[in-house]
């Protein structure tokens, strides 16, 4: 393979440069390293690492996986080790290693975010932000917030401001009426990029009990049978702003993969299809480093 | 976590491996064996493989099986059916392949010079059954084994190849063996034999017994967990169980913190019931 064709699978998002298009999405790598024995997380676009929060959290009971047979449902509920024990334990070990990283962000209030982005300001190791506004596993509020466009317009600005030469990815819920408006806050709040998109909340009952399998009741639904809805959400939002679409929700072969592009996206993250594949991410890295003209957006 | 002290590491890959035998050993239990890819890192006593059910589009993620036996060319499971992917996979014909991901986890601890009681509950033979076959016995002073179901049944030991001078028996029915559950037994055959540590792996409600049995005994006990998994490497979190930490609740994945852990560690009340 010659050099000109792997410098066409570059992506750029905002001010960077990834290597490729192939990322592995939040909370399913860990923090990076623990798929290591598997697969060269060095040769993705990047990781995105699991969301992490200011303090630690404990996560929610279990159970937190129940498998039905078009994906999963989960429920862990934001488990992380906080972000001071994230830079000094977690990140340090991908930087030595030179994989490309997204550092996956929550909280709920405004100065929160202003806390994280100005810790996160002098360090280096990583080259984007994802604002996880939409996960459906912690307190009905926060998943709220992701809901309502002035917030993350507001968010969004508020960590822009302070990381400008990051790439700024804004990972938004498809549990909303209208996706385009939340994608269209975000870029009109400075996001680089929007990740679209987030778990579909789900519920599944256990028969004998009558009770919801999760202690929280709903749970984030995720692979191959979210996919078209995913799909539809990109479609949407590839229609509603310029900047660059991270396709994520249901990816589990190559061709998947490619309709995302179709659907307007200019990268790609794979989430629970690693569990099942774990070579996923690296065979679709190959398919687009031999095929880069797959990545050309639309038409739609 | 002290319950890796001790334990081997793995060092898992993802391999192919074609099913040499597949057999029925009791109404609910099946012994696969497994080809045993040339790559893949000996497997250490408690340690699993995760195994993609073969069966369409019918199930989604891999299942964890413990290790029941492994030498130079083949790997053994023992599989209880439980639900439609278990049952799936005791229909696999022999030469058909498997995908599978391992070996996983931390294995039981080399415990040099001390006499083992290992107390093994249906299912949970298997890394108990493993251990006693593997070098590790050697570093200890003894190495006796109970075996216990709810009735003879679900007991398949005595077709197994093992030094039966080593192994005691017991059905909560009376069936087979001695009447009443297996920690019931232990507390009687520590009398005859004596005990530096315990090892259990079984159903739930039978670790917390044995864990209250080692605790009045005041020995060491070594327990090995099962959980539903996603990606069996630490990185999902989804399999957790509650540990005591700093006077509260800490959450250790089973996957990659486990499947053994040193009992005395467990938030016993936080684990499921069943």
């Amino acid at each position: 393979m010659n050099r000109k064709t792997r410098t066409d699978s570059t992506v750029r998002i905002g001010p960077v440069t990834f290597k490729n298009p192939v990322f592995i999405a939040s909370g399913i790598c860990g923090y990076g390293e623990e798929y290591s024995p598997l697969i060269r997380i060095e040769d993705l676009g990047g990781v995105v690492t699991k969301t992490i929060t200011l303090r630690p959290r404990l996560g929610n009971p279990p159970p937190r996986i129940h498998e039905i047979p078009t994906g999963a449902l989960n429920s862990i509920g934001l488990e992380n080790v906080g972000l001071d024990n994230y830079i000094t334990d977690k990140l340090p070990r991908l930087r030595d290693r030179g994989v490309g990283v997204i550092v996956s962000i929550a909280a709920e209030l405004a100065e929160e975010f202003v806390e994280f982005a100005e810790k996160l300001a002098p360090l280096d190791g990583y080259q984007g932000v994802e604002l996880n506004l939409s996960c459906p596993n912690i307190d009905e509020e926060a998943l709220d917030h992701g809901r309502n466009p002035e917030f993350v317009e507001e968010i969004t600005r508020i960590v822009k401001t302070r990381l400008p030469e990051r790439a700024l990815l804004v990972k938004i819920t498809p549990n909303v009426t209208d996706i385009a408006a939340v994608a269209r806050a975000a870029e009109a709040g400075g996001a680089d990029g929007i990740s679209a998109v987030n778990t579909i909340v789900g519920v599944d009952f256990d028969l004998d009990s009558g009770q919801p399998i999760f202690d929280r009741g709903s749970g984030g639904y995720s692979g191959p049978g979210i996919l078209p809805i995913a799909l539809q959400k990109v479609w949407e939002v590839a229609q509603a702003v310029s900047i660059p679409i991270m396709g994520i929700g249901g990816i589990s072969s190559i061709e998947d993969a490619r309709k995302f592009f179709i659907a307007g996206a200019s990268a790609i993250q794979v989430g629970t299809a690693l569990f099942v594949d774990p070579e996923l991410t690296m065979n679709i890295v190959s398919a687009f480093d031999d095929r880069p003209e797959w990545m050309r957006r639309g038409p739609f | 976590m002290e319950c890796s002290r001790n334990s081997i590491t793995s060092r898992p890959g993802h391999y192919r491996a074609a099913v040499v035998e597949n057999r029925l050993l009791s109404r609910r239990y099946y012994l696969l064996v497994l080809s045993r890819p040339g790559a893949m890192q000996d497997p250490g006593p408690g340690t699993f493989i995760h195994v993609m059910v073969p069966a369409g589009d019918r199930f989604y993620l891999r299942r964890p099986f413990s290790v029941l036996d492994c030498d130079a060319d083949t790997i053994s499971l023992i599989i209880v059916e439980k639900g439609e992917g278990t049952r799936a996979m005791r229909a696999l014909p022999v030469g058909a392949e498997l995908d599978l991901i391992g070996p996983l986890g931390h294995s039981f601890p080399r415990v040099p010079g001390q006499r083992v009681l290992a107390l093994g509950g249906g299912v949970g033979l298997a890394p108990l059954y493993y251990y006693g076959r593997r070098r590790e016995v050697r570093d200890c002073e003894s190495y006796r084994l109970l075996y216990g179901a709810r009735t003879r049944e679900d007991l398949f030991l005595e077709r197994f190849d093992w030094d039966t001078e080593a192994v005691t028996f017991s059905s909560d029915d009376g069936s087979y063996g001695h009447a009443g559950t297996v920690v019931a037994l232990a507390e009687r055959e520590i009398e005859r034999w004596g005990a530096d540590v315990i090892f259990s792996c079984g159903p739930n409600p039978m670790l917390k017994a044995a864990a209250e049995f080692a605790t009045r005994r005041g020995l060491p006990h070594y327990v090995s967990l099962e959980n539903r998994m996603a990606c069996a490497l630490g990185a999902c979190r989804s399999c957790v169980v509650p540990v005591r930490e700093n006077g509260g609740i800490a959450y250790r994945t089973v996957c990659n913190d486990g499947p053994v852990f040193d009992a005395d560690t467990l938030a016993w009340e936080g684990l499921p019931a069943a």
